[in-house]
């Protein structure tokens, strides 16, 4: 098939995708319409999928492209940087190509923004009138920093070659963490609104009005904090696997040796950095869920151990295939380097490890049962699988699972080199007595976790999980001071890689995207039929909080949705990198066959 | 290209299917919205504690997200109407159960940790009093009326409602399968159409000896029925100070007679 033939297949594909989405919004606006405008509603209707539906898919959809568009520049600004002060211009490069992704992601961004304010507006006016009560001068705020934020963008990107030299360069990565910056300071403040529906201020009531609330006090509220870190390390994770899934798909389409290489050497950056960030992560949650639970024990129970227990359940699953799949891209990333088939071996043995640990993490405890579920268990816990559903075993586990990680990244980053210095047989000897000891730190605790109260065991994870933290550390300064002026064992045949390895990066890039959709039901549906936490009740016909399997089958409608203008991104992307000109020799060949040009 | 971009879509929509069946079957619980409660002042025990029991098992209360699972809070089905009296002295079971849902932190059961929210910021006050009806149904005797949320807030406590039955009465006269129900035996032992599995179903106790049965009503700890091993000493162990020694004859009876 010609070049054309695909790129006009291509357009119509694309075309015809808009038209129906078009389509289903003149519906929606129509539907909308014909409702009696003459009184104040307090919700409207929205066609086929009802206004929760609508509600749930634009601003699922929007905060999937808000977190593209905030976690790709914080990518940018770090592989800039090592082009900068490393002197490797295929860092430069790199950051450039996602930038420009950066753009239209940035217009998807604004456009499902705009569909999500319409839609609060017209499908609950009166909670959107509250909010705007209280939030209004924020609401401002963020507008106009938006504007900033995209000015920066252009000047970023359309500056990148005019600032490429000496003071100037600098001057041009000033411009990333500018962009950075804004972008923050724009997420804190719609994580103002959406924590003051979790967890608003004590002092606010049922008969508070929405005029006597404080901005800064509901924008301060218990989990505003927590959100906000939790959503800069996730937005990291979410861009370095959007980029693997980009340079996968550039990788399997490469038609060239030296494509090939770049977009594997891509994949890896991004699977580096989702991964990399994706280990200090869980440490994020467990924060906001503490928070949540000082805030309000119900509320904490409800999503723990309340109809939501099971959610946890399905998020390890997803957790251990994240895992799995990032460390096994890492393991058939060691057959492109010479050396690294020295630690072969060892890989049967983290994969056991990661294993169990998934298993472990997965195993459900306190789920509430009926009587007949407690009858056939024996107990309200199962006899045997009970034990490992506490705490004390899946904190085990899942410290164990990054420690393991950790070891993986560790081997891959030693394979090809071999460290000159005269201590380095210490070296390594102290950084492998570093990663035991907290492993048999973590394992300790985890024991005797079994045999004291459920407050003193509480405390044992802060023990385990400073025991990592400080492995990790020590290993990593380690390995710095030691692998300074080390020899190669030859270089990464960048390029080398089966493509199963890049199928493994879609699934880490659909896995992540599917957690944190599942992961924003968790933190929204908590409220349960609240719009503001024992505030504003939801009087709406869909004020129940659904299972998790419709909940699921809307994630995924979402996801699909995402990934779908995802797609669409990278092909205009593409587009932007081929010549206007070809070949004059594909040109007379083209003619002469009586084909388009 | 064709076959490469079918694998990625294959890879895509296989990886969203499997986690959308999984999320589809494993079971399925909704939050519900409580409804809004309208009792009026001649409302029977039975609608009170009908009502009650929604807003428990249901997730409008929230209950069950800790009572129940034996770790975070009391198990309490088949023994808040008993241990309620226990709890504070000079206060009636009514009373210590209300102050237990709208000021949980007044008293906190030993070996517990004072997590149990303030029901009076979510549920309404008849919301709350049909819900004390149903724990007082659950090994005690019911005592709220309609009386105590009509108007509430001025009048002092109300008295206790009769008790189910004459103290005086032998136990011929006594109906043992009303005391069954009232007792709320059937939180845990199948009877008629209560599927129990807590505790051994009534009607295999048929042909138990006297004083075995006896036993197990007032000291349940004394022996455990085979297959309920791991459910030992979830029976209260109250029912001696409940029952009359009439009553407790007519239910021993009852229950070697096959409860029926």
């Amino acid at each position: 098939m010609s070049e054309s033939l695909r790129h006009r297949r291509a357009f119509w594909g694309v075309g015809l995708v808009l038209v129906a989405f078009g389509l289903l919004a003149l519906v929606g606006a129509g539907e909308l319409l014909a409702q009696d405008a003459s009184q104040i509603r307090r919700y409207g209707d929205f066609p086929v999928i009802g206004a929760r539906g609508a509600i749930w898919i634009t601003a699922q959809v929007h905060l999937m492209f808000a977190a593209f568009v905030l976690g790709v520049p914080m990518f940018a600004i770090v592989v800039e940087a090592i082009a900068i002060f490393g002197g490797d211009k295929r860092y430069d490069k790199l950051a450039k190509e996602f930038t420009r992704l950066l753009l239209i992601a940035y217009s998807a961004t604004a456009i499902w923004g705009a569909m999500l304010t319409f839609a609060l507006s017209s499908l609950y006016p009166v909670f959107w009138s509250y909010l705007t009560t209280i939030f209004g001068p924020s609401m401002w705020l963020y507008a106009a920093l938006f504007i900033v934020e995209s000015f920066t963008l252009y000047l970023y990107y359309y500056g990148w070659d005019r600032w490429s030299e000496g003071k100037a360069k600098y001057g041009h990565w000033g411009l990333g963490i500018l962009l950075n910056v804004w972008g923050t300071i724009v997420m804190f403040i719609a994580n103002g609104w959406l924590t003051y529906m979790m967890s608003p201020p004590a002092e606010v009531a049922a008969d508070t009005a929405p005029d006597q609330v404080q901005l800064w006090s509901a924008i301060f509220n218990a989990t505003w904090m927590p959100i906000n870190i939790h959503r800069i390390l996730a937005n990291v994770v979410f861009g370095g696997a959007i980029v693997g899934m980009y340079a996968a798909y550039r990788f399997l389409a490469a038609k060239t040796d030296e494509e090939r290489a770049h977009y594997d050497w891509m994949g890896y950056i991004g699977n580096f950095i989702a991964i990399g960030a994706l280990i200090v992560l869980p440490f994020a949650g467990y924060y906001l869920g503490r928070e949540i639970y000082e805030f309000n024990q119900q509320m904490g129970i409800t999503m723990m151990g309340g109809f939501m227990s099971w959610l946890w359940i399905i998020q390890a699953f997803l957790i251990g295939v994240l895992f799995l799949a990032g460390n096994y891209y890492l393991w058939i990333g060691m057959g492109r380097i010479p050396g690294a088939e020295r630690f072969t071996p060892y890989v049967k043995y983290m994969l056991v490890v990661l294993v169990a640990g998934v298993i472990v993490w997965a195993t459900p405890h306190t789920i509430i049962a009926s009587r007949d579920e407690i009858a056939a268990m024996g107990g309200t816990h199962h006899p045997f699988l009970g034990a490992l559903g506490v705490m004390s075993a899946k904190n085990t586990a899942v410290n164990l699972m990054i420690l393991t990680t950790f070891l993986s990244f560790m081997l891959y980053r030693r394979a090809n080199k071999i460290p000159v210095v005269n201590w380095a047989r210490s070296g390594t000897i102290a950084q492998g007595a570093a990663l035991a000891i907290a492993a048999v730190v973590v394992t300790f605790y985890g024991v005797y976790g079994y045999f004291v109260t459920a407050i003193v065991r509480i405390g044992f994870s802060v023990y385990q999980v400073l025991a990592v933290l400080a492995a990790m550390l020590l290993v990593v300064v380690l390995d710095v001071m030691m692998l300074r002026g080390a020899k190669s064992r030859g270089e990464i045949r960048w390029g080398q890689m089966p493509p199963r390895s890049q199928y493994a990066l879609f699934v880490l890039a659909v896995t992540f995207t599917w957690l944190m959709g599942l992961m924003g039901f968790a933190r929204s549906g908590i409220r349960q039929h609240w719009h503001v936490y024992e505030v504003i009740r939801d009087t709406s016909a869909q004020a129940a909080t659904p299972a998790l399997g419709p909940a699921a089958t809307m994630i995924s409608v979402c996801v699909l949705i995402f990934l779908s203008l995802v797609a669409i991104i990278f092909w205009l992307g593409g587009l932007a990198e081929k010549p206007a000109h070809k070949d004059p020799a594909d040109l007379v060949t083209a003619v002469s066959r009586g084909g388009e040009v | 290209m064709w076959r490469t971009n079918l694998a990625v879509a294959f890879v895509v929509l296989g990886t969203l299917g499997v986690y959308t069946a999984v999320a589809n079957m494993i079971p399925q619980v909704q939050s519900d919205v409580p409804e809004e409660l309208v009792l009026s002042a001649d409302v029977s025990p039975e609608e009170l504690v009908a009502a009650g029991e929604n807003l428990y098992a249901g997730s409008g209360g929230g209950c069950t997200a800790c009572h129940g699972l034996g770790t975070r809070a009391p198990d309490i089905l088949g023994t808040a109407g008993s241990t309620c009296e226990t709890r504070e002295p000079g206060k009636s079971c009514k009373d210590y159960l209300y102050e237990s849902l709208v000021d949980p932190g007044a008293y906190v059961v030993e070996g517990f940790q004072p997590i149990m929210p303030d029901m009076s910021r979510t549920l309404s006050d008849a919301q709350i009093w049909s819900l004390v009806a149903f724990l007082e149904s659950q090994g005690g005797e019911v005592t709220v009326t309609g009386a105590d949320f009509a108007g509430s807030d001025d009048g002092p406590p109300p008295t206790p409602a009769d008790p189910v039955t004459d103290g005086d009465a032998a136990p011929g006269d006594i109906d043992a399968a009303a005391l069954v129900q009232s007792l709320g035996c059937t939180a845990c032992h199948a009877y008629g159409a209560s599927p129990g599995g807590i505790g051994p179903a009534l009607s295999e106790m048929a042909g138990l000896e006297l004083d075995y049965l006896r036993r197990s009503i007032i000291d349940p700890a004394a022996d455990t029925a085979t297959g309920f091993e791991a459910l030992a000493g979830t029976m209260p162990a109250t029912f001696g100070e409940l029952l009359t020694e009439s009553e407790l004859e007519a239910m021993v009876t009852y229950l070697a007679g096959g409860a029926e």
